[in-house]
């Protein structure tokens, strides 16, 4: 008897139900799952030199300002500066920045982290923080941290061209390489949903090769954008019209309210830009009107209640969550199917949903019946505890056949 | 050129098939009485296009911004300029002898204001002619022997430095004052730079160091300019420092006494020196009024038609049009203005454009006829200026350190009037302000527009590429004639028939080597090499001249000529007499004296284009004509035709145009009457040219050596060579 049950194999026999509930606990937060939006970011961008490129900073740090403003901590945005111009010598005004000539908002106040400034603003280093391969030496501080769940606002303003925007005066940044950083942050799970914002002459062409996100641009194709006015106090153009423009729209808002992308994108006025704003939202899976600004802009994202605060080791887990998620579960794993059909460069847009919902049905069936036990159990509280009374007469068992 | 066509050609003979480029070069050295005359036409027209394809003046330059910025200047400066005018016209001042008074308020004021304050003193250089220097620049820290304590000058300059720059650059503004005998304008000027001066004191916007330097003008505006900027360059070590001002005792004690009176911690006996000079702007008001509005006038050419960055220009000529509301005009040729036969031509180009404009609506390149005068009239004072290579005004000075300059004259309306100087002194510190605003918002040297360009207005340039084809096709016969002629003469030597396209083919009886003929085209080319000779030593002639003391510009003239003629009698007797050797021998050989000196003009010009283009224009106009005409005038008299007498005719008249004392006395009777032509004027222009070292001295040199082989081939059948030297 003794020498029949080996030891070493009955422990794993034991060991195997522990195992397969832990596996479905952890296929249960797999990233198809997951994403969820959890938090924000924001990297925002002034990608030209000089004295006279004046308007590109302030356009960033009004950028900057608003979305703080509407609640990304400041940890949480990335802001890169090309120039200096509050310290420049010829600002009239030293160490201020200002987008209006009434001088009433200093965007250069005392709050304001900039992450890359000066020569540090490169393609390079651009593309070091959206794709994540930062050299190990770089600060936390200046990496863009984000995960499957994160929202990220990029904005970028300064001279751009035909399918390039010009960084630092001597070098580009090409659409195609922004396509294949979005492509990498994609498949690293770096974002759930990533905005590009571009301000530049010919905006729309910078997104052209396809990064499979929502993007919106200042100009069309053989469109420059415009400054919107001139400072004659400081001497220069202080803001761009897209810009002046969107920051107007976010002017009106509070963190509180429920404006959606639509919205800002239709309010958009191609003769005061004196161009065509343009965005292209076929390659995003969420209607525009349902989409809140704050999404993007701010750090607001959809609370769960739960029953009993802090109570819970998983909130995804929770049963009352679940009751009212899994009606439009389906819905939404079929959503998101299409959007990854979409991503993996399929244009048939309209797949059968049957068809998917019976490939649907055959992946998930082991998951499936995990399930019916969990929604059978009150909470993932409970379940845990009799996992664990039900390991003690095994663990007794166990420790008496050895002996 | 011509011989390395020739050969090709030669090589190419045998084959049956021949490259369409040889092909097409046999055509049009076949064709080339009938391509000379297409081209020079065509050359000639298209000068007088330039005009109408001139294209308005753009800022290139995005940084510069001019008139972003409203001007700070206000009407609180403008009394203090007002104030230092006051002071500078008060009779007191003028009391001293050396004008040192006036030096020493404008000191004060500067100092008042909290700029740095230096004296600099120098001795006006005379000008001397040195006859390798004509492309170098000035010569550093070189210091007259004889200079006496009694003629120095004294520059104030007065330094603010950029609060938050890293004072590494610097704009200099100039205004050129002379203490002794000031007229009110100057006054005034310095009124102007003043009040622009104390704004600058107070802005927080500056990224350039400012320097006002009060140039005295007693030596010349240009010489004082020019001295302090030999100082600012070239630094001198105390240890190397040969006697100067300071030695003479009275000076000294002048700025010790200067020194200890100026109150404050910001004056100094030191240079002062501030950043590279980013550009300058020299200011100076005309003393006489302007009878219309204010105007204001730019100066730009400087030494050997070098210009500034077109951008300044540009600048100036935007804040002055569009924000100060001056009339801004550059320098014309004023008798070209009222010339009837510019007129019509204007009216022709004008109604030709409407015809295009009628058979098609996009072409819009007519312009008025009148506009077309006043271009056109600009278009020569710019060519003239340029290919005299004398700078127009103490900008010229920067120039030569590569720092982009022009003088700015202001000519008001209206005379002494209390309101209007204030109005005068508000626009123009205004217009200063905007330029040194503008300017002090440039990254790095003006580098964006052009530097190589023609005005024909204030507001519209002919550029490099557009002036260069009227140079080309005049030129372009000049190799074509070069191989037909070198053709021609040895084929009409190997075959001894005449050939029908040289009417006058002369049959060579000699019998030589086939070797020894190809190699023939030496012969001419040492007689062609003889004269030049002569020319240079001609040119080098007045470097000895100059040194004879107490000479009137006539008598030095008459000398020259003098030694000119000698110097051709040596030069004919040592060297074995080449002119008569070639008498003999090349008697029927004119036309490869004609090739080569065609080829060895066209080569000039080429190369005088690169270096000063309007000197090369003027030339080609002058040469190329005589040049492709010129032929023994014997022949012409013994083929006693109408065509030939007229080909003579032609022939005497532009050897005689070309050359060049001819060429100047023509012009200046044209411009001035000939009542007041003088032989000396020349010699005084001559000398005026050496003093500024200017390469068209050089050219007309090469003018002058080319007109003499032409003259030489031209007369050499027909006249001994004493006629030869008297047509000359």
């Amino acid at each position: 008897m003794e020498t029949f049950i080996n030891p070493k194999s009955l422990f794993h026999l034991l060991l195997l139900p522990c195992l397969l509930l832990y596996s479905s606990i952890a296929y249960n937060s797999s990233p198809v799952e997951a994403a969820m939006h959890t938090n924000n970011w924001a990297v925002l961008v002034c990608t030209s030199r000089f004295w006279f490129n004046y308007r590109h900073m302030a356009n960033t740090l009004s950028l900057y300002r608003t979305v703080k403003r509407l609640g990304i901590p400041d940890e949480r945005i990335i802001l890169m500066l090309a120039d200096d111009m509050a310290c420049n010598t010829r600002n009239k005004y030293p160490a201020q920045v200002f987008n209006n000539e009434n001088h009433r908002l200093n965007l250069y106040g005392d709050n304001v982290e900039v992450d890359y400034r000066g020569y540090e603003v490169t393609v390079e280093n651009f593309l070091r923080v959206l794709t994540g391969r930062h050299e190990t030496a770089v600060p936390r501080s200046k990496r863009l941290l984000s995960d499957e769940g994160s929202h990220i606002l990029l904005y970028m303003t300064g001279h751009g061209g035909d399918e390039f925007l010009k960084f630092q005066d001597s070098e580009e940044l090409q659409s195609h390489d922004l396509a294949d950083a979005v492509k990498q942050m994609k498949e690293k799970h770096r974002f759930k949903e990533l905005l590009i914002m571009v301000d530049t002459c010919q905006a729309a062409t910078l997104f052209n090769q396809s990064p499979g996100v929502l993007a919106i641009g200042s100009s069309m194709k053989g469109e420059n954008s415009y400054s919107h006015h001139l400072d004659s106090d400081v001497g220069v153009s202080v803001v761009d019209r897209f810009t002046y423009y969107t920051l107007a729209f976010f002017e009106r808002l509070n963190i509180y309210d429920n404006a959606s992308l639509s919205s800002l994108f239709s309010s958009y006025n191609p003769s005061l830009l004196m161009s065509t704003a343009y965005y292209r939202k076929d390659l995003y899976k969420r209607r525009l009107e349902e989409v809140p600004v704050t999404n993007f802009f701010g750090s607001v994202m959809e609370t769960i209640h739960t029953d009993a605060a802090y109570k819970a080791l998983s909130r995804r887990n929770s049963g009352r969550f679940e009751d009212e998620m899994s009606l439009d579960q389906s819905v939404h794993h079929i959503k998101r199917r299409m959007l990854i059909k979409v991503n993996d460069g399929d244009e048939i847009h309209d797949i059968n949903p049957e068809l998917l919902q019976g490939e649907e049905g055959a992946s998930k069936c082991p998951w499936s019946t995990f399930r019916k036990k969990f929604q059978k159990a009150e909470n993932v509280d409970s379940l845990l505890n009799y996992g664990l009374v039900a390991m003690i007469p095994l663990l007794v068992i166990s420790t008496w056949l050895v002996q | 050129m011509a011989e390395t066509k020739e050969k090709s050609l030669s090589d190419e003979k045998p084959k049956p098939r021949v490259r369409p480029i040889v092909r097409l070069g046999i055509f049009l050295i076949s064709h080339s009485f009938l391509v000379s005359v297409v081209c020079c036409t065509a050359g000639v027209l298209a000068l007088f296009l330039l005009p109408v394809l001139a294209k308005n003046t753009y800022i290139s330059e995005n940084a510069l911004m001019p008139g972003s910025a409203s001007p700070m200047l206000s009407n609180q400066h403008v009394s203090d300029g007002n104030r230092l005018v006051k002071d500078l016209t008060n009779p007191n001042s003028k009391s001293s002898e050396t004008g040192i008074e006036s030096h020493k308020i404008i000191a004060q004021y500067m100092l008042d204001l909290g700029a740095e304050v230096s004296f600099h003193k120098f001795h006006p250089q005379m000008n001397q002619f040195h006859p390798l220097h004509f492309f170098s620049s000035p010569v550093s820290g070189k210091i007259q022997e004889n200079y006496s304590c009694s003629s120095y000058g004294i520059n104030t300059v007065g330094i603010i430095r950029a609060p938050r720059g890293d004072g590494k650059e610097a704009i200099v503004l100039v205004t050129p004052y002379n203490a002794l005998k000031s007229g009110f304008g100057e006054a005034l000027s310095l009124g102007i730079a003043y009040s622009v001066f104390s704004l600058l004191t107070q802005v927080t916007w500056l990224a350039k160091d400012i320097i006002w330097l009060v140039a005295d003008s007693q030596y010349g505006e240009y010489a004082a300019v020019a001295a302090w900027l030999r100082e600012y360059q070239t630094p001198k070590f105390s240890s190397l420092s040969t006697p100067n001002a300071e030695m003479c005792p009275d000076v000294n004690n002048l700025f010790e006494l200067k020194g200890h009176s100026i109150s404050g911690s910001k004056f100094s006996n030191s240079f002062r020196r501030a950043g590279t000079m980013a550009a300058a702007l020299v200011l100076k008001v005309r003393d006489q009024n302007e009878q219309f509005e204010d105007t204001i006038s730019i100066y730009a050419e400087a030494s050997n038609g070098q210009m500034p960055n077109l951008d300044l220009i540009n600048v100036v000529n935007y804040l002055a049009v569009h924000r100060q509301g001056l009339r801004v005009n550059v320098e014309k040729l004023w008798p070209l203005l009222n010339s009837s036969w510019l007129k019509s031509l204007g009216e022709i180009f004008e109604s030709l454009a409407k015809v295009a404009k009628s058979l098609y609506p996009k072409w819009k390149f007519g312009i008025p006829a009148t506009e077309y005068v006043e271009g056109t009239a600009t278009l020569a004072s710019s060519l003239y200026y340029q290919a005299l290579g004398v700078p127009t005004g103490p900008h010229g000075a920067f120039r030569d350190y590569q720092v982009d300059a022009i003088t700015l004259e202001i000519s008001p309306k209206f005379s002494l009037d209390k309101v209007w100087r204030n109005d005068i002194l508000l626009r123009g510190g205004r217009l200063i302000e905007g330029v040194i605003r503008s300017v002090n918002n440039l990254l790095e040297k003006f580098h964006q527009s052009f530097f190589l360009y023609l005005l024909t207005s204030p507001s519209k340039f002919v550029s490099v590429g557009v002036y260069m084809i009227a140079f080309a096709l005049l030129i372009a016969p000049l190799p074509m004639v070069a191989a037909s002629l070198y053709v021609d003469a040895n084929s009409s030597s190997n075959c001894s028939k005449g050939d029908s396209s040289t009417p006058s083919a002369i049959t060579d009886t000699d019998e030589h080597g086939i070797a020894i003929r190809s190699w023939r085209w030496l012969n001419s080319a040492k007689l062609v090499f003889i004269v030049h000779l002569w020319g240079a030593i001609v040119s080098l002639l007045p470097y000895f001249i100059s040194q004879i003391p107490d000479c009137s510009p006539t008598t030095s003239f008459m000398i020259w000529v003098l030694l000119s003629i000698l110097s051709l009698l040596t030069l004919n007797s040592v060297l074995a007499s080449p002119l008569a050797c070639a008498k003999a021998t090349q008697e029927k050989e004119w036309a490869l004296v004609k090739s080569v000196t065609i080829s060895s003009v066209f080569i000039g010009l080429g190369l005088m284009s690169v270096i000063n283009f309007a000197t090369a224009e003027i030339g080609a106009l002058l040469m190329v004509p005589m040049c492709l005409l010129a032929r023994p005038l014997k022949l012409d008299v013994r083929a006693g035709t109408l065509r030939s007498f007229c080909r003579l005719i032609c022939n005497l008249v532009l050897g005689h145009i070309a050359f060049p004392p001819a060429a100047f006395f023509l012009l200046k009777g044209m411009l001035d009457g000939f009542g007041n032509a003088n032989v000396g004027d020349f010699w005084m222009w001559v000398e005026s040219l050496w003093a500024w070292n200017s390469a068209t001295y050089l050219f007309i040199d090469l003018t002058w050596r080319a007109h003499a082989v032409v003259a030489h081939q031209s007369c050499m059948m027909f006249w001994n060579l004493d006629v030869l030297v008297l047509s000359l």
